[in-house]
């Protein structure tokens, strides 16, 4: 079953280590909203397959990240279109 | 396969628990198969002798008791949390089983909601 | 197109405390226009301020309650919100105004006071359902 798991909070927020731990090897993670403040947190190892929302890194001055897959709306689309299970964190 | 409704906020401080525990009560009025998970803060919801007259608001462990009888399946309860906030499973609330917070045990769901 | 998939959204955040009504729209926007359907927003626990027709927000700022609520109409898409949330919100429609009497009503159209069951229903089905949360 493969999950992608969504999660809006910033990285200090218990609930996005929550969601670290519920993550599988197969599942992908895509960071939406504060959660992109993620890819410039040096304490944070992310999975290697993870996706971040396109309008949130721009927003927060983060476009052009190397570590993770930039997405728009209409990827996000496709990635939850995809998934066989969605867990929103 | 059935739903899991985790609570991962603590009892009063926030309505959070409240509404997430009236989901897996309407799941079950619905016939859905329900379980809730308590981890993190949330397993002080758990914690016996919880007096809350003092804030005007209802016993949250009242509710949580009596969700079997409404048709909630299992009231699981995260071991790491336990200890973090030194509760002995002889210091919780009555039919409560103790799991690990692993993708393993959310891999039993087909539906996880985390409010 | 994908006529198989749909998708069911909660919005569990309030506008103008979260960004969870705008992620939302953009989203449903997205899924629209890739020929995917939307069978139904549900407004849960702080989500049901979206529906406040009273929302006023300063001219240059937008009306998110105002934003969905003509996205849903234009659309033909059944939107929510949970009557146990917005009544103890203050989220009334006319015939909650007249049971409580109260002086006023302010849900926005096309929403509608229903229960748990509405969300029960799209979990029981073959929809795909995304929460759009706070960031608490």
């Amino acid at each position: 079953m493969k999950t992608l798991h969504i999660v809006n909070k910033s990285p200090d927020q218990a609930r996005f280590g929550r969601c670290l731990a519920a993550l599988e090897a197969s599942d992908q993670l895509l960071l939406t909203e504060n959660a992109v403040i993620a890819l410039a947190d040096a304490g944070i190892v992310l999975p290697s397959e993870n996706y971040a929302l396109a309008a949130d890194l721009e927003a927060r001055g983060l476009a052009g990240r190397p570590t993770t897959t930039v997405i728009d709306y209409p990827g996000m689309v496709r990635l939850t279109a995809d998934a066989d299970r969605i867990i929103c964190w | 396969m059935s739903v899991l409704v985790i609570i991962d906020q603590a009892p009063y401080g926030s309505w959070r628990g409240r509404e997430s525990l009236d989901m897996a009560l309407s799941l079950a009025a619905f016939d859905q198969p329900a379980s809730l998970l308590f981890t993190g803060p949330g397993v002080n919801w758990l914690r016996a002798g919880q007096e809350p007259a003092g804030l005007s608001q209802k016993a949250v462990e009242r509710n949580v008791s009596a969700a079997p009888i409404f048709g909630i399946e299992e009231l699981l309860v995260d071991r790491q949390s336990l200890a973090k906030y030194q509760l002995e499973p002889s210091a919780l609330i009555a039919g409560t089983s103790t799991v690990d917070y692993t993708p393993e045990l959310l891999a039993n769901y087909y539906h996880v909601v985390c409010l | 197109m994908h006529s198989q998939t749909a998708f069911t959204l909660v919005i569990t955040g309030a506008p103008y405390s979260t960004q969870a009504p705008q992620t939302a729209l953009a989203f449903a926007k997205a899924a629209l226009a890739q020929g995917y359907s939307i069978d139904r927003v549900f407004l849960y626990g702080d989500g049901v301020h979206l529906s406040s027709a009273l929302a006023a927000p300063p001219s240059d700022e937008t009306n998110w309650p105002k934003a969905w609520a003509e996205f849903l109409q234009g659309n033909d898409i059944p939107a929510v919100a949970c009557i146990a949330s917005a009544l103890r919100r203050g989220i009334l429609n006319n015939e909650e105004q007249a049971r409580y009497q109260r002086n006023a009503s302010n849900i926005i159209e096309p929403f509608e006071l229903l229960g748990l069951g509405e969300w029960v229903e799209s979990i029981a089905s073959t929809s795909k359902t995304l929460y759009f949360h706070g960031d608490h």
